[in-house]
């Protein structure tokens, strides 16, 4: 198992067609409803705000991380969004975000491989060659070979 | 050089410990430092300081926003506390300022 096997290739797409953070958060929750990987859609997103009211989730550079822990996630897994102007955001740096990676993670899980390979993925983030890449990337499956070569 | 350990910790535990941890690593590494970060996030503790790290430490810089476990094993050393977002946002400035303040 690699970090690929928690990135849900059926949930990216880097070209949301949305204007705000709320209809970034709703896209791709609608994408892991679809693919079956929540169960409940209304549930999951409270719980992503949830988060996103303890703090901000805009690490800087364009990037988001969103992340829902909840009873409705049934397979745990990131989801990616991408929109070319960026959105207003909470961010570290005040600069808009553009790419969106959403953590859903199932509250029940703890140490389990597919928590830790996520945090494998928060990881990379750090590194400014994997978040350019990410920002340039143009379809969902340079997605996952970009945290491949991490 | 100095010998830099610390600890990351967030509210969820699944992402911000984990960059944070990357961000001061890829930093003090930059700066020609040793470091070892300790994460305590929803996975448990990994990469847990041992005796020997925190005794050969010069400083620990602490990135939590939330309290954190196994504080009292830092008695006696030189702690720094900061937000989480401070070692995400520029975690070159924290440590060239611990530079300076273990310099003077």
């Amino acid at each position: 198992m690699d970090v690929t096997d928690v990135i849900n290739l059926n949930a990216i797409d880097l070209y949301l067609q949305v204007d705000d953070k709320k209809g970034a958060i709703e896209v791709l929750s609608e994408l892991l409803f679809k693919d079956g990987s929540i169960r409940c859609k209304e549930e999951f997103i409270n719980d992503v705000y949830l988060r996103e009211a303890q703090g901000m989730t805009g690490i800087g550079d364009f990037i988001a991380i969103p992340h829902g822990k909840s009873d409705s996630v049934v397979k745990t897994c990131i989801a990616v969004g991408r929109v070319d102007k960026g959105i207003a955001w909470e961010t570290i740096d005040d600069k808009p975000v553009k790419l969106i990676i959403l953590f859903a993670v199932d509250n029940k899980s703890k140490n389990n491989l597919h928590v830790k390979l996520m945090a494998k993925v928060a990881g990379a983030l750090a590194n400014k060659t994997i978040c350019e890449a990410l920002l340039e990337a143009e379809e969902a499956k340079d997605v996952l070979s970009i945290f491949k070569q991490n | 050089m100095m010998n830099i350990i610390g600890i990351t910790a967030c509210t969820a535990g699944i992402a911000h410990t984990y960059i944070a941890k990357e961000k001061l690593v890829n930093a003090a590494k930059e700066l020609g430092h040793n470091v070892k970060i300790e994460t305590q996030g929803t996975i448990g503790t990994e990469d847990e300081l041992t005796k020997e790290d925190i005794e050969k430490a010069d400083i620990v810089i602490i990135a939590a926003d939330i309290n954190i476990g196994g504080k009292e094993r830092f008695k006696g050393k030189k702690v720094i506390d900061v937000p989480m977002q401070t070692a995400i946002k520029s975690p070159k400035t924290l440590i060239q300022k611990i530079e300076e303040k273990l310099r003077s």
